[in-house]
């Protein structure tokens, strides 16, 4: 019998003591686990929105933080609109009418509007053009891919494309159709979009869009800019047949019209670095009156620094005390059997143990606990993300389940958690140690 | 001629009083033996350093001075890790109240006996030692499943785990009822006489003693324990 089995059954015999150390354990590990893995998670979330296709994004004035948790990470209260003129401002003179490149035009490689403010089950709806998904790429670089259909085409006013997040949990399909509500989810039910498409998964807040023709989008109830002289410029999608009627309904006037914000790729021109290109855009349009530009790298790099990191930082600090505290629970676990331990430990020295068998059989009991405790608690862990996963979603906007993980500080855990508990167990293993044989053996005589 | 087994040459002991400053004589013995294979009852009243005398022959407790000489190795020179190997190898110990491991079986009590010596643990040669001794069925009981006899057969079956050449038992008798003394003595002897191994009794049972071919009182070759301890 080695040492491991005699540690092992020394376990087995104070079974009950021995569970509630490891179930302690595991609950500390269970909870560090979750903690981390979701803090990483949200993270990753954030730090790869520079990576969206775009590097750009325009809106009203206002908090460029907001309005980069708004238009990238589908969170935060909405905000103001901005003009359609100043939206054309970005377009090269092909997609404009007077002909005449855009005041911004020569800075800019894509300019794509997205327009905000509905919602279909709690999902935010955006409005947007087919080049949403036709010329922007994903945070790795390349083209947007479809799970099931097609993008919708810009003449097909109320065709829709799903994220995959959305298209999952409400069991949408391609063909189904929805109906966004205004401004929230009890809000006015506006009219049918039907699903051309369903995004593959990008683990990204682009899972859990749902995203419609902007044509179709502008024709709802209370979208339209109310303007001088308009007859009935708030409802003029009254005047529009919905998705699977027959004709295209007139769009919107472009007087009507006004967009939450644009999303830029700025040029790239050949011997001038990208960067400057994109601040020297970013500080003509913050010069003006009409709007601001935020880049989403930067602004999300000021959250991460301001808020993130010292929230990291705390995390870390509750992982170690709650680890400490998993160690003093073996510590106590440990001492408070060493009485019992005592004779055990005596007898194993008249049977001809040496003190370091009994050092080490108590140092590797410690091990055991640890490692079960550890171990249980990593799965416990992943299991508690996996519950709260839908929670996360819908709050941060990012994927969460089972086998998400953070593999360095996961890695690192039970590892750092067993050097604890061999550190907790050398005070009973050092009074096995030194345990009087003769003492504990004492008959008469 | 063959050498004994175990040889105390002029082996004193001695232990502090409360308080630190005064010690009191527990053992001052010139002379003894025991022979290889060779049978011995030990009486000695309570209080006479028999169980001190146990401890010293084992290893588990020094000798002031003296040679206390196991098997042909003076384990008073050693350092305590060969002692404990000595002790492994050489000794099997019977104890008065048995001490078996509550947690492990009658199978495991003996294959922890043999993992602390030098052969592997054998866990074929663990069962026909029990089976032996009557435990065939049994191997797996832990021992609050067993009655008093079946412990005291598994302790004789573990003292006897890594093949040694002496076995000591101490009060193997004290708690047993007197329905069970006699096989717990036909039980030692028995198996020793088997495995060719000299054994030691200490009693204080003069009813136990008389049973063996060699019956010594410690008061007779042990001159500390001739005046009672203070």
């Amino acid at each position: 019998m080695s040492l491991l089995g005699i540690a092992w059954r020394t376990i087995r015999q104070r079974l009950f003591t021995s569970l509630l150390t490891s179930l302690s354990l595991a609950l500390g590990v269970a909870l560090v686990v979750a903690t981390l893995i979701t803090a990483g998670v949200v993270k990753r979330a954030f730090a790869s929105g520079g990576g969206l296709g775009y590097n750009m994004i325009v809106g009203a004035k206002g908090s460029p933080l907001q309005l980069v948790l708004n238009s990238v990470y589908l969170i935060s209260r909405p905000i103001e609109n901005i003009s359609w003129d100043f939206y054309r401002e970005f377009l090269p003179a092909a997609e404009r009418p007077d002909g005449m490149p855009g005041r911004y035009a020569a800075s800019v490689q894509t300019a794509v509007p997205i327009c905000m403010g509905d919602y279909f089950r709690g999902y935010r709806v955006i409005g947007t053009n087919a080049a949403y998904f036709d010329r922007m790429t994903t945070v790795d670089g390349g083209p947007f891919r479809f799970a099931a259909g097609v993008n919708f085409r810009d003449d097909d006013f109320f065709g829709g494309v799903l994220g995959h997040e959305v298209a999952r949990r409400l069991s949408l399909a391609v063909g189904d159709t929805f109906s966004p509500t205004h401004g929230a989810d009890d809000g006015a039910v506006h009219d049918p979009f039907r699903v051309t498409g369903i995004l593959a998964r990008t683990d990204t807040p682009v899972d859990r869009g749902v995203y419609v023709n902007m044509e179709g989008f502008f024709l709802q109830e209370g979208h339209a800019k109310p303007v001088d002289g308009a007859s009935d410029s708030t409802t003029p999608a009254t005047q529009a047949p919905p998705a699977g009627g027959g004709g295209r309904p007139a769009p919107l006037p472009d007087a009507q019209r006004e967009v939450t914000a644009v999303l830029v790729t700025t040029a790239s021109i050949p011997g001038l670095p990208a960067e400057l290109m994109a601040m020297g855009l970013k500080q003509a349009i913050n010069e003006g009156r009409d709007g601001q530009a935020a880049e989403p790298v930067r602004e999300i790099r000021q959250l991460l620094d301001l808020f993130v990191r010292p929230l990291e930082l705390l995390l870390l600090l509750v992982t170690a005390l709650v680890v400490i505290v998993s160690a003093i629970g073996i510590l106590v676990s440990m001492v408070g059997s060493s009485l019992e331990r005592s004779r055990d430990v005596a007898i194993m020295r008249a049977l001809g143990a040496r003190r370091s068998h009994v050092l080490a059989t108590v140092l590797i009991e410690a091990v055991l606990l640890a490692v079960a405790g550890g171990l249980a608690g990593w799965v416990l862990g992943h299991l508690l993300v996996a519950a709260i996963g839908p929670l996360i979603t819908t709050n941060a906007g990012v994927s969460v389940g089972v086998l998400s993980g953070a593999p360095l500080a996961e890695l690192l855990l039970v590892p750092a958690l067993v050097l604890l508990a061999v550190g907790a167990a050398l005070l009973p293993a050092i009074a096995a140690y030194r345990t009087d044989v003769a003492r504990w053996l004492q008959g008469p005589g | 001629m063959e050498q004994p087994v175990i040889e105390l040459v002029d082996v004193r002991k001695s232990f502090a009083m409360p308080g630190g400053e005064e010690r009191v004589d527990v053992l001052d013995i010139p002379e003894f033996h025991l022979d290889a294979g060779a049978q011995c009852a030990l009486e000695g009243h309570s209080g006479s350093g028999k169980s001190t005398l146990l401890n010293v022959i084992s290893g588990i407790q020094r000798a002031d001075s003296g040679r206390v000489v196991i098997c042909g190795t003076d384990i008073g020179s050693l350092p305590e890790p060969a002692r404990d190997r000595v002790r492994a190898d050489r000794l099997g110990l019977v104890f008065q109240q048995f001490n078996l491991l509550p947690g492990f079986t009658a199978l495991e009590n003996v294959l922890v006996a043999m993992a602390f010596g030098s052969g592997r643990a054998d866990r074929g040669r663990a069962t026909d030692l029990l089976s032996a001794v009557g435990l065939g069925h049994r191997l797996h009981h832990k021992p609050a499943e067993l009655s008093v006899g079946q412990q005291q057969r598994v302790a004789v079956a573990r003292a006897l785990a890594n093949r040694p050449r002496i076995v000591l038992a101490d009060e193997p008798t004290a708690s047993v009822d007197a329905a069970h003394q006699q096989q717990v003595i036909d039980l030692l002897r028995t198996t020793c006489t088997e495995h060719g191994v000299a054994l030691l009794v200490v009693t204080h049972a003069p009813e136990v003693a008389g049973q063996f071919p060699h019956r010594l009182r410690l008061e007779d070759f042990n001159r500390a324990a001739r005046t009672p301890a203070r």
